[in-house]
């Protein structure tokens, strides 16, 4: 499996520093939700990208400015631009059917949680996401989570929503005990919290994690997680609260 | 688990260089053999031996990406030997040695004698079982294959690392250095054993993109269509070599992969990017394939098989 052609067809910039584009591959792939792609852009580098959507030919991808890849992109991708990808690669979430289910999103790690709402609805699952933000200026894809459920917003510094981390914000709802499953992707610290709270009161989590990926293919080790040695390219990036116990164990020795 | 696989695994027990693998499978240098977790998750897969990644002594961040394909027929990788270096390996290497009783061959790379010796010494005081010379990666400069291209120098690394060793050291060596002149010299030397064959240097070129893929544009060639130039190596030197230690790897892609590569002379067989397609599950079915495939024939063990296919 080398790398499948696409072309950008739309590029979106909701805040300052994402950038949404919309692509169409030259043939279909069927990711999961929580799955990613690695996105090669020649002379340039290669990256890993959750999906953030996909219907056939169509995928799209949430991209926050963080490195050399992600700048060339926002600076130098435009629309009809071409791009290459591999995958889809990794395990995706576990979608539960019918329940009640609860998103927590730290700033663009919403991307896969888009995704995944998009199919938990259409599985007739009762969604509700939580989005954290930094600030006011930061804030984007509330409206098109509401299509798909109840959303709340979390700012840290700022007017709208919830002031306060996405954290806090989640601690107060989960306590009331009425969700089904929590599925969480943002910074490290936030996956852990979430997922530690939620061992606690006894409802399933999963968490989408993040290494640096290289081969993607699971054999180089360059992406594995203390202390199991668990691939975030392969086993992962979406893991279950089983997998996540031992991390919580050795992230507090 | 590992362990119930070895109390039904007395025919496929193989001895190697002194080393007892519980069967013949060793995990390949360069995959996942980065730290004591994914070494213990190989061992509990069913290997019988586990190589390392290449240790330098400095730390290495290796290549930026992209740094593997697949091509389908097979896979291109160029890495450049990435490692945190030896003073950070050795945590990792100590820890493995107390935990894993699979026999664990540290693989060693160096740009000079003394950064062989150097590695080989700290790897042996953390209590690694066996040591692996990288004489053959081929895309790292001053690394690997431009060290093996000098036979010289390489004969010189060989007896200086043999004479700090107290455990086997096993040649790695490419296609280029396989004739049996230079495989006698690095015997000679005081290998105690080789392995046989590194990836092949090569190159793809993307015809959309029109550039070259891998960052480094060169890498190296592995996967099931360089296995039949595996076999002719492990042929020739178990011809030439009747007594030689030969640990065969490129292109095991399953049992019957791993036993013509033993029929051909092989003691072992290295499995490495097949764990792409196949991911750990690989060496349980080859392990359970040898078994059937001894079940029900004459042969009490695989160790009769090794070189079986050059008795006429």
């Amino acid at each position: 499996m080398s790398y499948r052609v696409g072309k950008i067809t739309n590029i979106r910039s909701p805040t300052n520093s994402i950038k949404e584009y919309e692509i169409i591959l030259e043939d279909p792939i069927e990711p999961e939700p929580g799955q990613f792609a690695m996105l090669w852009i020649p002379r340039v580098g290669e990256i890993p990208l959750s999906f953030a959507d996909a219907e056939g030919e169509y995928i799209k991808f949430i991209v926050a400015r963080v490195g050399k890849v992600t700048s060339r992109m926002h600076d130098g991708l435009a629309i009809d631009d071409r791009v290459f990808i591999r995958g889809p690669l990794g395990r995706g979430f576990r979608q539960v059917s019918g329940g009640r289910v609860l998103l927590v999103a730290g700033g663009y790690g919403l991307a896969p949680l888009y995704f995944l709402a998009k199919r938990l609805k259409a599985d007739g699952c009762g969604v509700k996401a939580l989005l954290g933000f930094k600030s006011d200026e930061d804030i984007f894809h509330q409206e098109e989570f509401g299509r798909f459920g109840e959303v709340e917003v979390s700012v840290e510094h700022g007017l709208s929503g919830y002031r306060g981390t996405v954290l806090d914000l989640f601690r107060g709802m989960v306590r009331s005990g009425s969700f089904d499953k929590v599925y969480v992707c943002g910074k490290e610290e936030l996956n852990l919290a979430v997922s530690r709270e939620c061992l606690r009161v006894g409802v399933p989590v999963e968490a989408s994690f993040e290494r640096i990926i290289k081969c993607g293919a699971g054999i180089c080790g360059s992406c594995s997680i203390e202390p199991l040695g668990l691939r975030v390219c392969k086993d992962g990036p979406i893991l279950g609260g089983e997998a996540i116990a031992p991390i919580l164990e050795a992230d507090e020795s | 688990m590992g362990w119930e696989l070895e109390g039904m695994s007395l025919d496929l027990e193989v001895e190697l260089a002194g080393l007892r693998l519980r069967n013949p499978t060793v995990l390949a240098s360069g995959i996942l053999g980065s730290s004591y977790s994914l070494m213990k998750r190989v061992e509990e897969a069913g290997a019988g031996a586990i190589t390392t990644k290449t240790i330098t002594w400095e730390p290495r961040e290796g290549y930026q990406n992209p740094v593997f394909v697949d091509l389908g027929f097979g896979y291109l990788n160029a890495m450049g030997l990435p490692n945190p270096g030896m003073a950070a390996f050795k945590t990792e290497l100590k820890k493995a040695a107390e935990n894993i009783r699979t026999p664990m061959i540290a693989s060693i790379g160096g740009g000079d004698e003394g950064e062989f010796m150097k590695v080989a010494e700290h790897a042996l005081e953390a209590g690694c079982d066996g040591l692996e010379l990288n004489l053959s990666c081929p895309h790292v400069s001053g690394y690997g294959l431009e060290i093996g291209s000098d036979l010289q120098l390489t004969c010189r690394i060989i007896g200086a690392v043999r004479s700090v060793s107290s455990k086997p050291v096993f040649a790695k060596i490419s296609i280029h250095q396989a004739r049996p002149d230079v495989v006698s010299r690095y015997l000679g030397s005081g290998a105690d054993g080789i392995t046989a064959i590194n990836t092949i240097r090569a190159a793809a070129i993307s015809p959309e993109s029109m550039t070259p893929i891998l960052s480094n544009i060169f890498g190296g060639l592995s996967g099931p269509c360089i296995r039949p130039i595996t076999v002719a190596v492990v042929y020739e030197i178990r011809r030439e070599f009747p007594d030689a230690p030969i640990i065969g790897m490129g292109g095991v892609d399953g049992w019957r992969a791993a036993l013509e590569l033993i029929l051909a002379g092989a003691n072992a067989v290295g499995v490495g990017s097949a764990i792409a397609r196949r991911d750990l599950d690989i060496f349980g079915e080859i392990i359970e394939g040898l078994r059937r495939f001894l079940t029900g024939k004459d042969f009490k063990s695989i160790k009769e098989l090794v070189g079986y296919a050059q008795r006429l």
